[in-house]
């Protein structure tokens, strides 16, 4: 009796805890959502209540007037989702050549895909940006500014991880489905079109979702890589906002709030597969 | 079995290898050709680069022979020496404060979302009332863009802002209310932010790990008489370790390359957060791009590299029967 109570106690200790660690931790975002509605007179003087005299959603419509939001929006969709496909498809097919063939150079493969990671953004960023100046002058095929620039740029970076984690995936599928398919008389290409990538589905969902997430979020190159708005993406457009209105928090808030709820949205739709394909690879190894 | 047979005849050994391997290499054209793209992208945008990079760490590269590229002249290890013994060079500006700060930063960020990660996992492994949402929340932060971290907790800590109201006005913890965003008071206001962050997806990670342990383990330590404390120093922890080791590299190396977080929250946008803000991403990017300077810069990159080697040097001796064990 004495026992049980005492654990009923403590657990109810460890789900207060909890529930407190959880309001802890989202608070930053609701009062990022919640400042977005407040005129920036009241921002500027402290916003120090809970409670919203009157929601101003006009600035949300504000800030895609203030700056070109639209498109950096635009650009952001179009390089995000290129790559994506892109570094997703490569992460697909050399995921499945390391999970499943042992071939003369796999392990060199395996380990330069790794040692990539070690390698400092900066690293590429300096060679990178006099390159493309240099295809430019050389050949008068401009890389800075440019789409294909900042998609072959991105397709590259985000292929290694993709590929770690697709082959963890494909670990995770027992090969006896290949070896019947092929006693079926399947070849090689066959199993793995029709057996293999209908099952790893969730896995190449979850493989390009943390590819999006991650391309979303790049700023560095963005910012050295692009310097007219035409391809600029959204990190650049809120860095150039912050120096341009850097007293405009209402807009600020209002335009963090826009970039970020989109993101959530798509990421909790796909939760499941996405948190069971990230832990496939992390925890199997 | 074939590998036998070569050990008996060591004068046919080199010949009968080499026709192995082109047998190998035959058997397995369908796994090279899956991995042509691939390779393609990452010699366009990994060897390559990197190569030069390393050239460009030899050469005298400024604004007025950058337009040469490969080609501006040869000055040897004078960037090298220039970064570590000429204090006038101007991509060594600042570089000892960021080289500080980010060591401090990576080390505090790395152990604080693995503790929390943890913390946070062993929660959540319970069953509660509202757990499923519970979860998902926790997740949100990890899904908030970097450089929207960076402004939005730049907002945060302003003088006036909603953490000094709660540290000041409701804890009572400070007598004044503190300058985040200034002084040595800014390497906790990008700290604090990366951990809030990064520890979603360790909890994610650490969570997937403790389900992978049996129950019966902990119903017969329990049985045994170990006290939690105990469990979770000889069983949690020990089945954890090679998912601990694999994240605690990547963290680390996350948090030394750590950008956007500093870009944002300082300097309007400009990034400079003073002394004790800025890291070496942020310093080397700002200097090497503010004074043309990207022989420097790269000499720095490669240094950089280097230690980052060394590190996981360290790390794989460390961890090394872990690792082997999967």
């Amino acid at each position: 009796m004495n026992t049980h109570r005492k654990r009923s106690v403590s657990s109810f200790l460890l789900t207060s805890l909890t529930w407190i660690i959880v309001v802890v931790t989202i608070f930053p975002i609701l009062w990022m959502i919640f400042t977005s509605l407040h005129s920036n007179n009241q921002i500027l003087n402290g916003i120090t209540t809970f409670s919203l005299p009157k929601p101003q959603w006009v600035n949300y419509i504000n800030m895609w007037d203030t700056v070109n939001f639209a498109i950096y929006f635009r650009n952001s969709l179009l390089i995000c989702g290129a790559t994506t496909l892109l570094a997703g498809s490569f992460a697909v097919l050399a995921g499945y050549a390391l999970a499943r063939f042992d071939f003369p150079g796999s392990k060199l493969f395996g380990m330069s895909i790794i040692s990539t990671q070690l390698i400092p953004g900066i690293m590429f960023l300096f060679p990178i940006y006099l390159m493309f100046l240099w295809i430019k002058n050389t050949f008068g095929l401009p890389m800075i500014n440019t789409y294909w620039g900042m998609i072959l740029v991105y397709t590259a970076f985000y292929t290694p991880i993709s590929i770690w984690i697709m082959r963890g995936f494909f670990v995770s599928i027992p090969r006896d489905l290949e070896e019947s398919a092929s006693i079926d008389g399947c070849t090689r290409f066959q199993a793995f079109y029709r057996i293999i990538l209908p099952l790893s589905v969730p896995g190449i969902i979850a493989t390009g979702i943390f590819i999006f997430l991650t391309a979303w979020d790049e700023l560095l190159f963005a910012w050295v890589l692009t310097t007219s708005s035409d391809v600029q993406t959204i990190p650049v457009g809120i860095r150039l906002f912050v120096g341009q209105y850097n007293t405009r928090y209402d807009l600020l808030m209002a335009a963090s709030t826009v970039v970020t709820v989109p993101v959530m949205v798509v990421f909790f739709m796909t939760q499941k597969y996405f948190i069971s394909g990230m832990t496939a690879g992390a925890v199997k190894g | 079995m074939r590998l036998h047979t070569e050990k008996n005849l060591p004068a046919k050994a080199s010949s009968g290898k080499r026709g192995l391997w082109r047998k190998r290499i035959r058997e397995n054209k369908f796994a090279y050709m899956l991995m042509v793209p691939t390779i393609i992208f990452m010699m366009l945008v990994h060897l390559i680069p990197m190569l030069e990079g390393i050239w460009m760490s030899f050469l005298k590269l400024n604004q007025f022979t950058l337009g040469k590229f490969l080609k501006a002249p040869f000055v040897g290890l004078d960037n090298y020496i220039g970064l570590l013994f000429n204090s006038d060079n101007p991509v060594r500006q600042g570089l000892n404060f960021a080289v500080r700060n980010t060591a401090i930063y990576a080390v505090i960020v790395t152990i604080g979302v693995m503790i929390m990660g943890l913390m946070m996992a062993m929660l959540m492994n319970r069953d509660f009332p509202g757990r499923g949402i519970a979860r998902t929340a926790m997740l949100l932060p990890w899904v908030v863009p970097s450089y929207v971290v960076g402004v939005l907790w730049g907002f945060m800590w302003q003088q006036n802002g909603i953490i000094n109201y709660f540290l000041v006005d409701v804890l009572h913890l400070f007598a004044d209310k503190p300058f985040w965003l200034m002084g040595p008071n800014t390497i906790w206001a990008i700290i604090i932010p990366t951990i809030w962050r990064g520890w979603p997806f360790l909890m994610v990670i650490f969570l997937a790990g403790l389900q992978t342990i049996p129950d019966d383990i902990y119903e017969a330590a329990t049985i045994d008489g170990a006290h939690k404390l105990r469990q979770f120093w000889h069983i949690t922890l020990p089945m954890l370790k090679p998912v601990i080791a694999v994240q605690l590299l990547f963290q680390i190396i996350n948090n030394v390359y750590s950008y956007n977080i500093v870009a944002t929250m300082f300097g309007n946008g400009a990034g400079y957060p003073g002394e004790w803000g800025d890291l070496m991403m942020t310093a080397l990017t700002r200097q090497s791009f503010g004074y043309w300077s990207f022989g420097s810069g790269s000499a720095a990159s490669i240094m950089l590299m280097i230690v980052m080697l060394m590190v996981v040097g360290v790390w794989y001796r460390a961890f090394r029967t872990e690792l082997n064990a999967q």
